[in-house]
């Protein structure tokens, strides 16, 4: 009948093609947020290219000697046209060199980014999967008990705390948590007397000082979630195939199954969304406890006007949330049938 | 597609003989829909029976209350609709009205299957056939799950489709056509023996519509069913069913033996409902539509003849009083405009003697006066 | 691009009939929404008089550094003894002010953006909501950190329109969503088809269906100004030029260890109460909102 090469994985091509797409607009995505960089270094109020230039040469450096180290700290020579000092830039970029910090003499931006990004990671990702877990529950209860008074409340405190600002959530938690009722520590990632190691206490005080960051995360995207799980199990509810697996007698573990997994589905689009929201919101959270991640790295480093770790961070912060795109979208190509086949190809 | 011998029956679990094909018998029944404006009725005082191994047609236009009809029978009417009043009795299973809980569900799929609409979406998107049929089968506690599967896969088969390659498939990768068959299938894997079809042929083509009908009316005689098939297209029911019932605004305005409605209809509605079909021999110009529009939940007349307003024979009467079902001949018709007739042979319509000894000589009876007709 | 902009002033006042009337049937349907209305109307009040009600320079009392909440002073005093709550009052003003011109230049570029880009479809509809894409995954906190390192938002204006300019790539996608909807139910062909000019279609077929809409995204777009200009000013990248809720929260927080010790924290948490309520505000007239423009989301 009609069936012959429609099963003859077309799947491969889509997933190729989506993952192509993605990746080009990934790279435009970059090349803008490197240009805003550029843009931004190369206009300096007060030019202190020129300054760092004029003054190594003051102290006895060669002008040549004088330039690269110059070009060290900014990504390019402080000679030349616009169009050079960019193409100077962007292939600094290419090789992955970053530059070095200007705080921090000596110490090379890429290392300073990679160490931060593991204290920003770890806890989003942890508080994104407790608020997912916790989320898509509560928000499945929410559409069942849509009418009555359990769904309303959990509907309108999902509202409130996803309309929350992030660090209203953080301030409100440390205020109960280290001024009113001091149980957790407010700042840092481990107490600095206990030697690091792969020890019982280390370990603890670890996750002592992660628990407040990593509950604000939970917190500041647990009502997104609901509200999204609300929506999609009620119109999944809605669907004629939960009818007909009724009508055929199906236990209700296995219309709820049904239920659940075709309603959860669309919600992995939103976790990329969400996660971009998380490395934006770690600005806040990191300040706030001061957890030394990438987003306190990228406030220092503005408060210091250090263009170089500047320019990494925000090129470091705008790459996650490229990947973190492209992996959601993949992983809904992977579970999604219909569009593994290229049907829903618009 | 290979054409069924109809002595295939020696194949079938051995059961299938023993528990044969069950009468329903409708009385009664009323269905409302709850509203701003208060609980409406969508189905109301409907008394219809459905004599063991016939196929019954329900036809009405879109909002007469023939699909609330067809949910009725698995007590599945959804909310904010219920069932207000009356009885949907089904051999072997009781009154389904009153069923609950676990006792529906086990009804649902063992004893009644239900075939939705072809353009309908009735199988787990996310889910193979074949998956979404092992769930079918642990529901029901089925302890053969081989066996199962291998009598899904004869069923398809016998319809026409790969079994196999079907049990495989998603929904997305079958066409309406095979859809609606995977959906029979579905209604027929347990050995239900009464199947109830909803819209069986809407947004399918000519050819395919042809095919599923033969389907139908292949598998109700081999597997020995009592079918309900509900719709809106009189083609559909001249070509399978034994029995027809035409509902309007809730109400069964006249029933009786597909051959005599279709032939010589008493009900205005029903003549205009015939009149309304062009024919591809003859004028064009002598389809006649039905002037005015069927009634919706709220614009149904609370008292008097539901039909009243678009009816060209209407009286006085028909505003008052509501027209009781009046038997001629084999049929059961309702309305004040049509001389009464006598009551002696009605070949088991209606709720009164509808004893199955009684009944079923005389469906089969029609059964085979209905096949001559069309083969 | 200039047709929809004109049109949109055209059409204001059928606009804005149709949106008060479906506010006003929803509004009574559960009280809370009513609640909603009164709080943002009361901080409207509250950032227009509530300056007015203080002197030019508020009052410092040296004696009371901190001091704890009391009748004169309900979240007590700042490090300077000025009374918190003045502080809240004569900062709305900033907050507010900003959070309005970002709204209006969210919505207007926005609505715009999508209109035409439904509208037209094709070339140009492709190019925009790649534009668009774009705006939408650059985190926008961090380019607002990275860009005060070069432009000083000096004032509340200033601020709302670089909110605005970063923000209204939401409401284009969903407006373009809506006109694309709205073609597709044949609305457009059957006004071409009339001879309608464009204007009368976009103004008078398109827009008032989206009204509810586009207000809703207004009072989405207002929370967001709101949240970012004042988490701006609380981390304390740009100069604390006039008095608002970020420079309290920075002060209070950063300054007066409102983490660590109580004494500072009534200072902290006034700023977030009106953050919070504002919030509950917009969200309860959001739910109203979104009845209004999506009447499937109404629970049986």
């Amino acid at each position: 009948m009609v069936l012959i090469g429609v099963r003859a994985r077309p799947g491969a091509i889509a997933v190729a093609r989506r993952l192509a797409g993605h990746l080009a607009r990934g790279l435009a995505m970059i090349l803008v947020v490197t240009s805003i960089n550029f843009v931004i270094i190369r206009n300096i109020p007060g030019d202190p290219i020129a300054a760092r230039y004029e003054k190594l040469v003051e102290q006895g450096m060669s002008p040549d000697q004088a330039e690269r180290a110059t070009a060290v700290l900014y990504g390019f020579l402080p000679r030349g046209s616009l169009w050079e000092q960019y193409v100077d830039y962007m292939g600094g970029l290419l090789t992955l060199d970053l530059g070095q910090s200007l705080s921090t003499p000596g110490a090379e931006v890429t290392g300073m980014l990679a160490a931060a990004a593991t204290w920003t990671v770890i806890p989003v990702l942890a508080g994104t999967l407790l608020s997912f877990l916790l989320g898509v529950t509560m928000g499945v209860y929410a559409a069942i008990r849509r009418s009555g008074r359990l769904g309303d409340v959990l509907a309108i405190s999902g509202s409130l705390l996803h309309g929350v600002p992030q660090y209203v959530l953080a301030l409100l938690l440390g205020a109960i948590f280290t001024t009113l009722w001091p149980i957790l520590p407010g700042s840092g990632t481990a107490d600095i007397m206990i030697e690091p190691g792969l020890t019982a206490e280390y370990v603890g005080s670890l996750a002592e000082h992660a628990t407040l960051p990593v509950l604000t995360y939970a917190l500041a995207s647990y009502g997104g979630w609901i509200l999204a799980m609300k929506s999609s199990v009620v119109t999944v509810l809605g669907d004629d195939f939960i009818l007909a697996a009724e009508l055929r007698g199906l236990t209700r573990g296995i219309v709820f199954r049904y239920v659940a997994r075709n309603a959860i589905l669309p919600l992995f689009t939103i976790l990329a969304l969400s996660l971009g929201l998380l490395f934006g919101g770690a600005i806040f959270i990191e300040r706030i406890f001061t957890y030394p991640g990438l987003g306190l790295l990228l406030l220092d480093s503005i408060t210091g006007r250090d263009y170089a770790l500047m320019g990494g961070a925000f090129l470091l912060i705008t790459v996650a949330i490229v990947i973190a795109n492209i992996v959601a979208d993949m992983l809904y190509t992977v579970i999604d049938p219909r569009v593994r086949s290229g049907e829903e190809s618009a | 597609m290979p054409s069924t011998p109809s002595d295939t029956r020696a194949d079938n679990p051995p059961d299938t003989l023993g528990r044969g094909a069950p009468g329903v018998r409708i009385s009664g029944l009323s269905v409302v829909y709850r509203t701003p404006a208060g609980e409406l009725p969508a189905v109301r005082g409907i008394d219809l029976e459905l004599p063991p191994g016939t196929i019954t047609g329900v036809v009405g236009e879109s909002g007469s209350g023939k699909s609330t009809l067809a949910l009725s029978l698995l007590n599945a009417v959804q909310p904010p609709g219920r069932i207000s009043a009356g009885s949907v009795e089904i051999d072997g299973l009781g009154d389904v009205v009153t069923l609950r809980g676990e006792e529906l569900r086990r009804a649902r799929g063992r004893h009644v299957g239900y075939v939705f609409q072809a353009a309908q979406n009735s199988l787990n998107p996310l889910k193979p056939v074949g998956k979404q049929l092992l769930d079918l089968g642990r529901s029901h506690g089925v302890a053969d799950l081989r066996g199962l599967v291998r009598e899904a896969r004869d069923l398809l088969g016998r319809m026409g489709l790969d079994g196999a390659r079907v049990l495989d498939s998603r929904q997305h990768e079958l066409s309406g056509g095979m859809r609606q068959r995977v959906g029979i299938m579905f209604a027929l894997v347990l050995n239900a023996h009464l199947v109830v079809l909803d819209e069986p042929t809407t947004a399918l083509d000519m050819i395919t519509q042809a095919t599923i009908l033969r389907i139908i009316r292949e598998v109700h005689e081999e597997r020995g069913l009592t079918t309900l098939v509900i719709t809106h297209d009189l083609g559909v029911v001249a070509e399978v069913a034994d029995r027809l019932a035409v509902m309007y605004g809730g109400r069964v305005v006249e029933q009786g033996p597909t051959r005599q409605v279709l032939g010589e209809p008493l009900h205005p509605y029903t003549r205009g409902l015939i009149q309304a079909i062009p024919r591809l021999v003859g004028d064009i110009g002598e389809a006649r539509a039905l002037p005015g529009r069927p009634p919706t939940l709220a614009t149904i007349p609370a008292a008097g003849c539901v039909f009243r307003e678009r009816c060209p024979l209407r009286t006085d009467v028909c505003v008052t009083q509501e027209p009781p079902e009046v038997a001629h001949g084999a049929r059961l018709v309702a309305c004040h405009a049509v001389e009464g007739g006598t009551g002696e042979d009605r070949a088991g319509a209606g709720n009164h003697g509808g004893q199955d000894g009684a009944g079923e000589p005389e469906g089969r009876a029609v059964t085979a006066g209905a096949r001559e007709e069309q083969v | 691009m200039t047709a929809p902009i004109v049109v949109a002033g055209g059409s204001r006042a059928t606009l804005r009939r149709n949106f008060w009337s479906g506010v006003w049937r929803v509004l009574r349907r559960k009280p809370s929404r009513m609640l909603g209305v009164v709080i943002l109307i009361g901080f409207a009040f509250m950032g227009v008089a509530g300056p007015l009600l203080y002197p030019e320079r508020l009052p410092r009392d040296d004696d009371a550094l901190y001091a704890p909440p009391s009748w004169e002073h309900p979240f007590g005093t700042d490090f300077e003894g000025t009374d918190v709550l003045a502080l809240v009052v004569t900062g709305s003003r900033y907050v507010l002010t900003t959070a309005l011109v970002t709204a209006v230049i969210t919505v207007v570029l926005g609505t715009a953006i999508g209109l035409f880009a439904g509208f037209r479809r094709g070339r140009w509809d492709s190019a925009l909501m790649r534009i668009t894409d774009m705006k939408l995954t650059v985190p926008a906190l961090p380019l607002l950190l990275v860009l005060s390192t070069v432009w000083k938002f000096e004032s509340a204006v200033e601020m709302g329109l670089v909110l605005g300019l970063l923000g209204w790539g939401g409401v284009a996608r969903a407006v373009r969503a809506q006109t694309l909807s709205l073609r597709e139910r044949g609305f457009v062909e059957a006004a071409r088809g009339l001879g309608l000019p464009t204007a009368h279609i976009v103004g008078r077929e398109l827009l008032p269906g989206m009204a509810p809409f586009i207000a809703m995204n207004m009072l989405i777009a207002v929370t967001g100004a709101v949240y970012a200009q004042v988490g701006l000013f609380f981390l304390g990248v740009l100069p604390f030029e006039a008095d608002n809720w970020g420079v309290m929260l920075n002060l209070s927080v950063f300054g007066g260890g409102a983490l660590t010790s109580t004494a500072a924290l009534p200072y902290m948490m006034a700023p977030l109460l009106a953050i919070l309520l504002l919030t509950l505000g917009i969200v309860l007239v959001v739910d109203a909102m979104d009845e209004i423009f999506n009447p499937r989301l109404r629970e049986e």
